[in-house]
Protein backbone atom coordinates (compact mmCIF):
# COMPACT_ATOMS: atom_id res chain seq x y z
CA UNK A 1 0.00 0.00 0.00
CA UNK A 2 1.35 3.42 -0.86
CA UNK A 3 1.62 5.88 1.99
CA UNK A 4 -1.28 8.05 0.84
CA UNK A 5 -3.52 4.99 0.86
CA UNK A 6 -2.21 4.05 4.26
CA UNK A 7 -3.02 7.47 5.72
CA UNK A 8 -6.53 7.43 4.25
CA UNK A 9 -7.13 3.94 5.62
CA UNK A 10 -5.81 4.86 9.06
CA UNK A 11 -8.19 7.84 9.07
CA UNK A 12 -11.10 5.71 7.86
CA UNK A 13 -10.58 3.21 10.66
CA UNK A 14 -10.17 5.88 13.32
CA UNK A 15 -6.63 4.82 14.10
CA UNK A 16 -5.37 8.04 15.71
CA UNK A 17 -1.90 6.73 16.54
CA UNK A 18 -1.22 5.52 13.03
CA UNK A 19 -2.52 8.77 11.52
CA UNK A 20 -0.14 10.65 13.83
CA UNK A 21 2.84 8.51 12.86
CA UNK A 22 2.21 8.89 9.14
CA UNK A 23 1.78 12.66 9.41
CA UNK A 24 5.00 12.87 11.43
CA UNK A 25 6.70 10.89 8.70
CA UNK A 26 5.73 13.58 6.25
CA UNK A 27 2.81 12.07 4.35
CA UNK A 28 0.89 14.90 2.68
CA UNK A 29 -2.38 15.42 4.56
CA UNK A 30 -4.13 16.57 1.38
CA UNK A 31 -2.86 13.88 -0.98
CA UNK A 32 -5.50 11.56 -2.39
CA UNK A 33 -5.58 7.79 -2.11
CA UNK A 34 -6.02 5.47 -5.07
CA UNK A 35 -9.74 6.21 -5.02
CA UNK A 36 -9.10 9.92 -5.39
CA UNK A 37 -10.09 10.88 -1.82
CA UNK A 38 -8.21 12.71 0.91
CA UNK A 39 -7.96 11.32 4.45
CA UNK A 40 -10.43 13.92 5.79
CA UNK A 41 -13.00 12.90 3.17
CA UNK A 42 -12.90 9.24 4.19
CA UNK A 43 -12.13 9.47 7.92
CA UNK A 44 -14.23 7.73 10.55
CA UNK A 45 -16.61 10.62 11.12
CA UNK A 46 -17.15 9.72 14.76
CA UNK A 47 -13.45 10.08 15.49
CA UNK A 48 -13.13 13.72 16.47
CA UNK A 49 -9.50 13.13 17.39
CA UNK A 50 -8.64 11.98 13.87
CA UNK A 51 -10.52 14.99 12.49
CA UNK A 52 -8.60 17.34 14.77
CA UNK A 53 -5.24 15.81 13.93
CA UNK A 54 -5.82 16.05 10.18
CA UNK A 55 -7.20 19.59 10.38
CA UNK A 56 -4.30 20.76 12.55
CA UNK A 57 -1.97 19.45 9.87
CA UNK A 58 -3.73 21.57 7.29
CA UNK A 59 -6.34 19.24 5.83
CA UNK A 60 -8.69 21.08 3.50
CA UNK A 61 -12.21 20.76 4.99
CA UNK A 62 -14.02 21.98 1.89
CA UNK A 63 -13.33 19.31 -0.72
CA UNK A 64 -16.49 17.70 -2.00
CA UNK A 65 -17.00 14.15 -3.16
CA UNK A 66 -16.83 13.98 -6.92
CA UNK A 67 -19.83 11.68 -7.27
CA UNK A 68 -22.29 13.21 -4.78
CA UNK A 69 -20.93 16.62 -3.86
CA UNK A 70 -20.81 15.77 -0.15
CA UNK A 71 -18.22 17.58 1.96
CA UNK A 72 -16.91 16.08 5.22
CA UNK A 73 -19.31 18.43 7.01
CA UNK A 74 -22.22 16.86 5.10
CA UNK A 75 -21.08 13.40 6.19
CA UNK A 76 -20.52 14.36 9.82
CA UNK A 77 -23.93 16.05 9.92
CA UNK A 78 -25.67 13.09 8.28
CA UNK A 79 -24.14 10.77 10.87
CA UNK A 80 -25.06 13.10 13.75
CA UNK A 81 -21.50 13.49 15.02
CA UNK A 82 -21.81 16.86 16.73
CA UNK A 83 -18.23 17.06 18.06
CA UNK A 84 -16.82 16.42 14.59
CA UNK A 85 -19.23 18.97 13.09
CA UNK A 86 -17.95 21.55 15.59
CA UNK A 87 -14.34 20.64 14.89
CA UNK A 88 -14.77 20.99 11.11
CA UNK A 89 -16.43 24.38 11.52
CA UNK A 90 -13.66 25.55 13.85
CA UNK A 91 -11.35 24.90 10.91
CA UNK A 92 -13.54 26.86 8.50
CA UNK A 93 -15.69 24.20 6.92
CA UNK A 94 -18.38 25.92 4.87
CA UNK A 95 -21.81 25.42 6.45
CA UNK A 96 -23.51 26.64 3.24
CA UNK A 97 -21.85 24.05 1.01
CA UNK A 98 -24.39 22.20 -1.16
CA UNK A 99 -24.26 18.68 -2.49
CA UNK A 100 -25.37 17.81 -6.03
CA UNK A 101 -28.99 17.78 -4.87
CA UNK A 102 -28.66 21.24 -3.35
CA UNK A 103 -28.72 19.99 0.23
CA UNK A 104 -26.68 21.71 2.92
CA UNK A 105 -25.20 19.89 5.94
CA UNK A 106 -28.09 21.11 8.11
CA UNK A 107 -30.58 19.55 5.69
CA UNK A 108 -28.92 16.15 6.03
CA UNK A 109 -28.85 16.45 9.82
CA UNK A 110 -32.57 17.24 9.79
CA UNK A 111 -33.41 14.42 7.36
CA UNK A 112 -31.73 11.98 9.69
CA UNK A 113 -33.25 13.35 12.87
CA UNK A 114 -30.06 14.69 14.44
CA UNK A 115 -31.68 17.60 16.23
CA UNK A 116 -28.64 18.63 18.28
CA UNK A 117 -26.68 19.07 15.08
CA UNK A 118 -29.56 20.98 13.46
CA UNK A 119 -29.81 23.31 16.45
CA UNK A 120 -26.09 23.88 16.47
CA UNK A 121 -25.82 24.60 12.74
CA UNK A 122 -28.81 26.92 12.84
CA UNK A 123 -27.30 28.87 15.72
CA UNK A 124 -24.33 29.96 13.61
CA UNK B 1 -28.54 -10.80 -6.97
CA UNK B 2 -27.97 -7.37 -8.41
CA UNK B 3 -25.19 -6.81 -10.90
CA UNK B 4 -24.77 -3.08 -10.55
CA UNK B 5 -22.49 -3.01 -7.52
CA UNK B 6 -19.70 -1.44 -9.46
CA UNK B 7 -21.75 1.56 -10.46
CA UNK B 8 -24.05 2.12 -7.49
CA UNK B 9 -21.33 1.83 -4.86
CA UNK B 10 -18.15 3.76 -5.26
CA UNK B 11 -15.19 2.71 -3.14
CA UNK B 12 -13.49 5.50 -1.21
CA UNK B 13 -11.04 3.74 1.11
CA UNK B 14 -9.77 0.35 2.18
CA UNK B 15 -10.82 -0.32 5.79
CA UNK B 16 -9.90 -3.92 6.34
CA UNK B 17 -7.88 -6.62 4.79
CA UNK B 18 -6.53 -9.98 5.55
CA UNK B 19 -7.71 -13.52 5.63
CA UNK B 20 -11.26 -12.79 4.54
CA UNK B 21 -10.54 -10.57 1.59
CA UNK B 22 -10.60 -6.82 1.49
CA UNK B 23 -13.21 -4.56 3.05
CA UNK B 24 -13.89 -1.13 1.61
CA UNK B 25 -15.67 1.94 2.78
CA UNK B 26 -17.80 3.00 -0.16
CA UNK B 27 -20.43 5.55 -0.96
CA UNK B 28 -23.90 4.69 -2.19
CA UNK B 29 -24.35 7.13 -5.05
CA UNK B 30 -28.13 7.03 -4.72
CA UNK B 31 -28.47 7.86 -1.02
CA UNK B 32 -25.09 9.52 -0.49
CA UNK B 33 -24.58 7.30 2.55
CA UNK B 34 -21.47 5.33 3.32
CA UNK B 35 -21.62 1.53 3.16
CA UNK B 36 -19.12 -1.27 3.81
CA UNK B 37 -18.32 -3.56 0.88
CA UNK B 38 -17.04 -7.02 1.69
CA UNK B 39 -16.02 -9.18 -1.19
CA UNK B 40 -15.02 -12.76 -1.40
CA UNK B 41 -13.92 -14.67 -4.48
CA UNK B 42 -15.43 -18.10 -4.75
CA UNK B 43 -14.65 -20.92 -7.14
CA UNK B 44 -17.48 -21.71 -9.51
CA UNK B 45 -18.13 -24.53 -11.93
CA UNK B 46 -20.87 -25.23 -14.48
CA UNK B 47 -23.42 -25.42 -11.64
CA UNK B 48 -22.67 -21.85 -10.61
CA UNK B 49 -21.97 -20.79 -7.05
CA UNK B 50 -21.22 -23.53 -4.52
CA UNK B 51 -24.26 -24.53 -2.51
CA UNK B 52 -22.58 -23.68 0.78
CA UNK B 53 -22.06 -20.08 -0.32
CA UNK B 54 -25.64 -19.77 -1.49
CA UNK B 55 -26.79 -21.19 1.83
CA UNK B 56 -24.70 -18.78 3.90
CA UNK B 57 -25.85 -15.79 1.91
CA UNK B 58 -29.46 -16.96 2.23
CA UNK B 59 -29.00 -17.21 6.00
CA UNK B 60 -27.68 -13.66 6.17
CA UNK B 61 -30.58 -12.43 4.05
CA UNK B 62 -33.07 -14.24 6.25
CA UNK B 63 -31.62 -12.52 9.31
CA UNK B 64 -32.33 -9.25 7.58
CA UNK B 65 -36.07 -9.79 7.81
CA UNK B 66 -35.89 -9.49 11.60
CA UNK B 67 -34.44 -6.01 11.26
CA UNK B 68 -32.63 -6.42 14.57
CA UNK B 69 -31.56 -3.07 16.01
CA UNK B 70 -28.19 -4.37 17.22
CA UNK B 71 -26.72 -5.88 14.08
CA UNK B 72 -25.70 -4.00 10.94
CA UNK B 73 -28.06 -4.24 7.99
CA UNK B 74 -27.17 -6.31 4.97
CA UNK B 75 -28.32 -3.94 2.26
CA UNK B 76 -27.42 -5.78 -0.90
CA UNK B 77 -25.65 -8.83 -2.28
CA UNK B 78 -24.00 -8.71 -5.68
CA UNK B 79 -22.37 -11.45 -7.70
CA UNK B 80 -19.96 -10.60 -10.48
CA UNK B 81 -18.55 -13.24 -12.74
CA UNK B 82 -14.83 -12.72 -12.99
CA UNK B 83 -13.75 -15.72 -14.98
CA UNK B 84 -15.28 -19.08 -15.84
CA UNK B 85 -13.99 -20.48 -12.60
CA UNK B 86 -14.37 -17.55 -10.29
CA UNK B 87 -17.19 -15.34 -9.09
CA UNK B 88 -16.86 -12.34 -6.82
CA UNK B 89 -19.61 -12.14 -4.22
CA UNK B 90 -19.94 -8.71 -2.67
CA UNK B 91 -21.95 -8.12 0.47
CA UNK B 92 -23.06 -4.55 1.02
CA UNK B 93 -23.49 -3.70 4.68
CA UNK B 94 -24.67 -0.61 6.49
CA UNK B 95 -21.65 1.41 7.62
CA UNK B 96 -21.62 3.23 10.94
CA UNK B 97 -18.85 5.79 11.15
CA UNK B 98 -17.86 5.09 14.76
CA UNK B 99 -16.65 1.96 16.51
CA UNK B 100 -16.54 1.10 20.20
CA UNK B 101 -12.78 1.67 20.27
CA UNK B 102 -13.23 5.28 19.15
CA UNK B 103 -16.27 5.69 21.41
CA UNK B 104 -14.27 4.60 24.47
CA UNK B 105 -11.28 6.77 23.54
CA UNK B 106 -13.60 9.73 23.25
CA UNK B 107 -15.16 9.41 26.69
CA UNK B 108 -13.95 12.18 28.96
CA UNK B 109 -12.01 11.16 32.07
CA UNK B 110 -12.70 9.12 34.21
CA UNK B 111 -14.48 7.16 31.50
CA UNK B 112 -18.03 6.12 30.70
CA UNK B 113 -20.65 6.40 33.45
CA UNK B 114 -21.79 3.04 34.88
CA UNK B 115 -25.29 3.47 33.43
CA UNK B 116 -23.89 3.92 29.93
CA UNK B 117 -21.73 0.80 30.22
CA UNK B 118 -24.80 -1.13 31.33
CA UNK B 119 -26.76 0.17 28.33
CA UNK B 120 -23.97 -0.72 25.86
CA UNK B 121 -23.65 -4.18 27.38
CA UNK B 122 -27.39 -4.82 27.18
CA UNK B 123 -27.42 -3.89 23.49
CA UNK B 124 -24.29 -5.91 22.75
CA UNK B 125 -25.78 -8.99 24.41
CA UNK B 126 -29.12 -8.50 22.61
CA UNK B 127 -27.33 -8.49 19.27
CA UNK B 128 -25.30 -11.51 20.25
CA UNK B 129 -28.32 -13.45 21.57
CA UNK B 130 -29.98 -12.78 18.21
CA UNK B 131 -27.00 -14.09 16.22
CA UNK B 132 -26.60 -17.10 18.49
CA UNK B 133 -30.29 -18.01 18.25
CA UNK B 134 -29.73 -18.12 14.49
CA UNK B 135 -26.71 -20.36 14.91
CA UNK B 136 -24.24 -17.67 13.92
CA UNK B 137 -21.01 -17.52 15.87
CA UNK B 138 -19.27 -14.19 15.40
CA UNK B 139 -15.78 -15.56 16.24
CA UNK B 140 -13.96 -12.26 16.08
CA UNK B 141 -15.79 -9.86 18.36
CA UNK B 142 -13.63 -6.86 19.30
CA UNK B 143 -14.11 -3.12 19.87
CA UNK B 144 -13.29 -2.44 16.21
CA UNK B 145 -16.29 -4.34 14.90
CA UNK B 146 -18.79 -3.21 17.50
CA UNK B 147 -20.24 -0.07 15.98
CA UNK B 148 -21.89 2.72 17.97
CA UNK B 149 -24.08 5.31 16.26
CA UNK B 150 -24.11 8.94 17.32
CA UNK B 151 -27.29 8.10 19.26
CA UNK B 152 -25.45 5.41 21.23
CA UNK B 153 -27.04 2.49 19.39
CA UNK B 154 -24.82 -0.59 19.27
CA UNK B 155 -24.57 -2.58 16.04
CA UNK B 156 -22.49 -5.70 15.61
CA UNK B 157 -20.58 -5.97 12.35
CA UNK B 158 -18.43 -8.54 10.55
CA UNK B 159 -20.48 -11.56 11.62
CA UNK B 160 -21.44 -14.53 9.54
CA UNK B 161 -18.61 -14.14 7.12
CA UNK B 162 -16.12 -16.53 8.58
CA UNK B 163 -17.88 -19.60 7.24
CA UNK B 164 -18.43 -18.19 3.76
CA UNK B 165 -14.78 -17.39 3.53
CA UNK B 166 -13.31 -20.43 5.15
CA UNK B 167 -15.21 -22.77 2.86
CA UNK B 168 -13.65 -21.44 -0.26
CA UNK B 169 -10.27 -20.03 0.29
CA UNK B 170 -7.03 -20.88 1.89
CA UNK B 171 -6.67 -18.49 4.79
CA UNK B 172 -3.71 -16.26 4.26
CA UNK B 173 -1.67 -15.77 7.40
CA UNK B 174 -2.45 -12.37 8.86
CA UNK B 175 -1.89 -10.75 12.18
CA UNK B 176 -5.13 -10.95 14.11
CA UNK B 177 -5.49 -9.77 17.64
CA UNK B 178 -5.44 -12.43 20.34
CA UNK B 179 -6.72 -10.18 23.09
CA UNK B 180 -10.40 -11.15 22.88
CA UNK B 181 -9.88 -14.77 22.05
CA UNK B 182 -11.40 -17.48 24.27
CA UNK B 183 -9.10 -20.05 25.91
CA UNK B 184 -10.64 -22.91 23.90
CA UNK B 185 -9.80 -21.04 20.69
CA UNK B 186 -6.25 -20.39 21.89
CA UNK B 187 -5.99 -24.10 22.70
CA UNK B 188 -7.59 -24.98 19.35
CA UNK B 189 -10.18 -27.16 20.99
CA UNK B 190 -13.67 -25.80 20.13
CA UNK B 191 -15.38 -22.86 18.44
CA UNK B 192 -19.03 -22.58 19.43
CA UNK B 193 -21.16 -19.65 20.64
CA UNK B 194 -19.38 -19.38 24.04
CA UNK B 195 -16.30 -17.97 22.27
CA UNK B 196 -18.28 -14.77 21.66
CA UNK B 197 -19.30 -14.52 25.32
CA UNK B 198 -15.64 -14.67 26.30
CA UNK B 199 -14.85 -11.78 23.93
CA UNK B 200 -17.83 -9.87 25.34
CA UNK B 201 -16.44 -10.34 28.86
CA UNK B 202 -13.08 -8.92 27.77
CA UNK B 203 -14.87 -5.96 26.20
CA UNK B 204 -17.05 -5.45 29.31
CA UNK B 205 -13.88 -5.11 31.41
CA UNK B 206 -12.36 -2.79 28.81
CA UNK B 207 -15.33 -0.41 29.04
CA UNK B 208 -14.32 0.28 32.64
CA UNK B 209 -10.57 0.12 32.18
CA UNK B 210 -10.42 1.89 28.81
CA UNK B 211 -7.61 -0.44 27.92
CA UNK B 212 -7.69 -4.13 27.04
CA UNK B 213 -7.89 -6.66 29.89
CA UNK B 214 -5.54 -9.28 28.43
CA UNK B 215 -2.85 -8.03 26.08
CA UNK B 216 -0.99 -11.16 25.13
CA UNK B 217 1.75 -11.30 22.53
CA UNK B 218 1.39 -14.95 21.61
CA UNK B 219 -1.12 -17.71 22.25
CA UNK B 220 0.81 -18.98 25.27
CA UNK B 221 1.37 -15.48 26.63
CA UNK B 222 -2.34 -14.72 26.15
CA UNK B 223 -3.31 -17.83 28.15
CA UNK B 224 -0.82 -16.89 30.85
CA UNK B 225 -2.37 -13.44 31.16
CA UNK B 226 -5.85 -14.96 31.36
CA UNK B 227 -4.85 -17.33 34.17
CA UNK B 228 -3.37 -14.45 36.15
CA UNK B 229 -6.92 -13.14 36.38
CA UNK B 230 -9.16 -16.21 36.48
CA UNK B 231 -6.71 -18.61 38.07
CA UNK B 232 -5.25 -21.79 36.60
CA UNK B 233 -8.01 -24.24 35.69
CA UNK B 234 -8.03 -27.61 37.40
CA UNK B 235 -6.44 -30.40 35.41
CA UNK B 236 -9.80 -32.16 34.94
CA UNK B 237 -11.22 -28.98 33.33
CA UNK B 238 -8.42 -28.85 30.78
CA UNK B 239 -9.67 -29.97 27.33
CA UNK B 240 -8.49 -33.31 26.08
CA UNK B 241 -6.65 -33.60 22.78
CA UNK B 242 -4.88 -30.28 22.89
CA UNK B 243 -1.16 -29.93 22.42
CA UNK B 244 -0.57 -27.46 25.21
CA UNK B 245 -0.62 -28.99 28.68
CA UNK B 246 -2.01 -27.40 31.81
CA UNK B 247 1.40 -27.99 33.39
CA UNK B 248 2.94 -25.39 31.06
CA UNK B 249 1.36 -22.79 33.31
CA UNK B 250 1.58 -21.97 36.94
CA UNK B 251 1.66 -22.32 39.74
CA UNK B 252 -0.11 -19.00 39.70
CA UNK B 253 -1.53 -16.90 42.44
CA UNK B 254 -4.46 -15.08 40.95
CA UNK B 255 -5.84 -11.80 42.19
CA UNK B 256 -9.48 -10.74 42.60
CA UNK B 257 -11.12 -9.40 39.43
CA UNK B 258 -11.71 -6.05 41.15
CA UNK B 259 -7.92 -5.54 41.18
CA UNK B 260 -8.12 -5.41 37.39
CA UNK B 261 -11.49 -3.69 37.07
CA UNK B 262 -11.73 -1.53 40.20
CA UNK B 263 -14.76 0.55 39.15
CA UNK B 264 -17.07 -2.40 38.52
CA UNK B 265 -20.07 -3.02 40.80
CA UNK B 266 -20.55 -6.21 42.80
CA UNK B 267 -23.13 -7.59 40.35
CA UNK B 268 -21.05 -6.44 37.39
CA UNK B 269 -18.06 -8.36 38.70
CA UNK B 270 -20.22 -11.43 39.17
CA UNK B 271 -21.45 -11.26 35.56
CA UNK B 272 -17.92 -10.63 34.29
CA UNK B 273 -16.65 -13.77 36.00
CA UNK B 274 -19.55 -15.77 34.55
CA UNK B 275 -18.43 -14.60 31.12
CA UNK B 276 -14.76 -15.28 31.78
CA UNK B 277 -15.40 -18.88 32.81
CA UNK B 278 -12.72 -21.20 31.45
CA UNK B 279 -15.02 -24.09 30.59
CA UNK B 280 -17.12 -23.03 27.56
CA UNK B 281 -19.94 -25.35 28.65
CA UNK B 282 -20.25 -23.61 32.00
CA UNK B 283 -19.84 -20.10 30.61
CA UNK B 284 -23.03 -18.01 30.76
CA UNK B 285 -25.06 -17.67 27.53
CA UNK B 286 -26.07 -14.34 25.99
CA UNK B 287 -29.72 -14.87 26.94
CA UNK B 288 -28.93 -15.78 30.55
CA UNK B 289 -26.51 -12.87 30.80
CA UNK B 290 -29.37 -10.52 29.90
CA UNK B 291 -31.30 -11.90 32.88
CA UNK B 292 -28.42 -11.30 35.26
CA UNK B 293 -29.05 -9.05 38.27
CA UNK B 294 -26.42 -6.64 36.92
CA UNK B 295 -29.02 -5.37 34.45
CA UNK B 296 -31.44 -4.57 37.27
CA UNK B 297 -29.02 -2.18 38.92
CA UNK B 298 -30.00 1.37 38.31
Amino acid sequence: MIREDELASAAATGNVDHVGILLQAGVDVNAVNRFGRTPLQVMMMGSTRVAQLLLKHGANPNLSDESTGDTPLHDAARGGFLDTVKMLIEFNADIRAQDYRSRRPVDLARENGHLEVVTFLESL
Amino acid sequence: MAQEAATQYERVAEIGGGAYGTVYKARDRLSGQFVALKSVRVQTDQDGLPLSTVREVALLKRLEQFDHPNVVKLMDVCATLRTDQETKVTLVFEHVDQDLKTYLEKAPSPGLPASQIQDLMRQLLCGLAFLHSNCIVHRDLKPENILVTSRGQVKLADFGLARIYSCHMALTPVVVTLWYRAPEVLLQSSYATPVDIWSTGCIFAEMFRRKPLFRGESEVDQLGKIFEVIGLPAEEDWPADVTLSQRNFGPLSHRPITDFVPEISHQGADLLLEMLTFDPLRRISALNALDHLYFQEG
